[in-house]
């Protein structure tokens, strides 16, 4: 944990980014809906915010009447807004058996904790209750205060409601589709949603493109233009953006893809534009991306690069690769 | 030299016999910054990479790629598999370093 506090506070086990990548199959076997939608909520979205805390110095008892009052199974022990450990129903228990009720919470606390942070996917709480078995995480925030609590309990509730607006959103979608499907094989129009981190899958936007190209009888040539801009872009916007859309159409000889976020925005279009720059974390890093070189890759392979932004609002980028007809195409 | 000699030549563990098992290689790349790999304009390209994960198989996808010998002897994430299965790629893992598959590959290739 980073800016280790004192010698008694908790040891916080992080989850390991890149376990959001792997899922149990129990999560791959559910329907692309589901998926969807635990990975574009975070877990911000669904843990209690208002969460019971105690001080390291109330005794063991005031921690099993708040349990029995409130109706919890566990209770994090936090002093200024850090948290040093937690008290469950079983350190109760022990206390009870021990007949130490009475000491102070900060003895006996667990401090050996698993957290969650705010702004993970909600497939990552989902495969550490999976892994952990244990029946809650405290959420910390990116300056590893708790910010609240997550349990199952919390995610059920969570899908249920989300899960009513999917379907509407998707019956919308469907309209939408079927007119899409009036098109022709020279004239197509696709909308690919991509959620922020959502590694598992990112790129299939941009696979579905180069299939589809594929199957046109695309040149390879301009094919990898296409899917090389594709990819960075939908790769930027899982990395880089809050979440967006990447399209992508067919058109007159023109491959056009736009990808739109929804945030943070680009301060300096011009440093972002540079090669080698980039805002990315270590963990982007060590999935191998963000060295800088995303947007220069997309203008390398387009004929016509485009890009907006505005801090708050978000990004939209636009690549455009002359592809001409199959026909024309095999010719060259 | 092909996809199944540079297994061979790596003693690597094939997990994936993909489409192009048996292509020619023209090209090495040798990165474990998918940024970079992106770069590249060759064709019928061997990966060699100590990163093990999806996103990997997808950028040997995008560009064209033939297979991806993870070196290292990194474990593989379980959907890993899945993914190669489901692109057709060449899926191969070997103890090698990253250093020493280049100089082996080279030699195999050179001769």
């Amino acid at each position: 944990m980073e800016n280790a506090a004192p010698q008694s506070t908790a040891t916080p086990i992080m989850p390991e980014k890149s376990a959001g990548k792997t899922s149990p199959a129990d999560i791959r076997h559910q329907p692309l809906v589901l998926l969807e939608l635990i990975q574009r909520l975070k877990v911000r979205d669904v843990m209690t915010r208002d969460v019971i805390c105690l001080e390291r110095c109330i005794p063991l008892w005031e921690a099993q009447r708040l349990m029995k009052e409130k109706h919890i199974s566990g209770i994090p022990v936090v002093e200024d807004g850090r948290l040093y450990g937690l008290i469950s129903t079983d350190d109760i228990i022990c206390a009870i058996e021990g007949g130490y009720i009475a000491q102070p919470c900060g003895h006996y606390m667990t401090t050996k904790l698993v957290v969650l942070e705010d702004d993970m996917p909600l497939s990552f709480a989902i495969q550490y209750f999976d892994r952990f078995h244990f029946g809650r995480f405290p959420v910390l925030n990116r300056e590893r205060a708790l910010v609240g609590i997550i349990c199952q309990r919390d995610i059920n509730r969570a899908l249920l409601d989300e899960l009513s607006e999917e379907f509407n959103r998707m019956e919308k979608s469907s309209a939408r589709s079927m007119q899409q499907e009036l098109d022709t094989s020279t004239y197509m129009l696709r909308d690919f949603p991509v959620a922020k981190y959502d590694f598992e899958n990112a790129g299939k936007a941009a696979n579905a493109i180069k299939t589809a190209m594929i199957e046109r009888k695309f040149s390879p040539k301009v094919v990898r233009r296409v899917a090389v801009a594709a990819y960075e872009l939908e790769i930027n916007l899982c990395v880089h953006s809050n979440g967006g859309i990447l399209s992508w159409q067919i058109n007159n000889g023109r491959s056009e893809i736009v990808a739109k976020d929804e945030g943070p925005g680009i301060e300096d279009i011009a440093w972002a534009c540079r090669d080698g720059t980039s805002t990315a974390n270590e963990w982007i890093r060590s999935l191998g991306f963000g060295a800088g070189l995303g947007l220069v890759n997309v203008k390398r392979v387009s004929d016509e690069f485009e890009i907006t932004s505005a801090v708050g609002v978000g990004t939209t980028v636009r690549s455009v690769v002359n592809i001409g007809t199959p026909s024309e195409n095999q010719e060259t | 030299m092909n996809v199944q000699d540079a297994v061979s030549v790596l003693n690597a563990e094939l997990m994936v016999r993909g489409d192009g098992f048996l292509k020619d290689i023209k090209h090495v790349v040798a990165s474990d910054l998918m940024s970079d790999v992106l770069l590249v304009d060759e064709d019928d390209m061997l990966l060699l990479t100590s990163l093990a994960s999806d996103q990997v198989l997808r950028t040997a996808q995008i560009v064209g790629a033939v297979a991806v010998i993870v070196v290292n002897g990194k474990s593989l994430p379980s959907s890993m598999k899945q993914v190669a299965t489901d692109l057709g790629m060449t899926l191969a893992v070997s103890q090698q370093s990253k250093f020493d598959a280049c100089i082996a590959i080279h030699h195999a290739m050179s001769k």
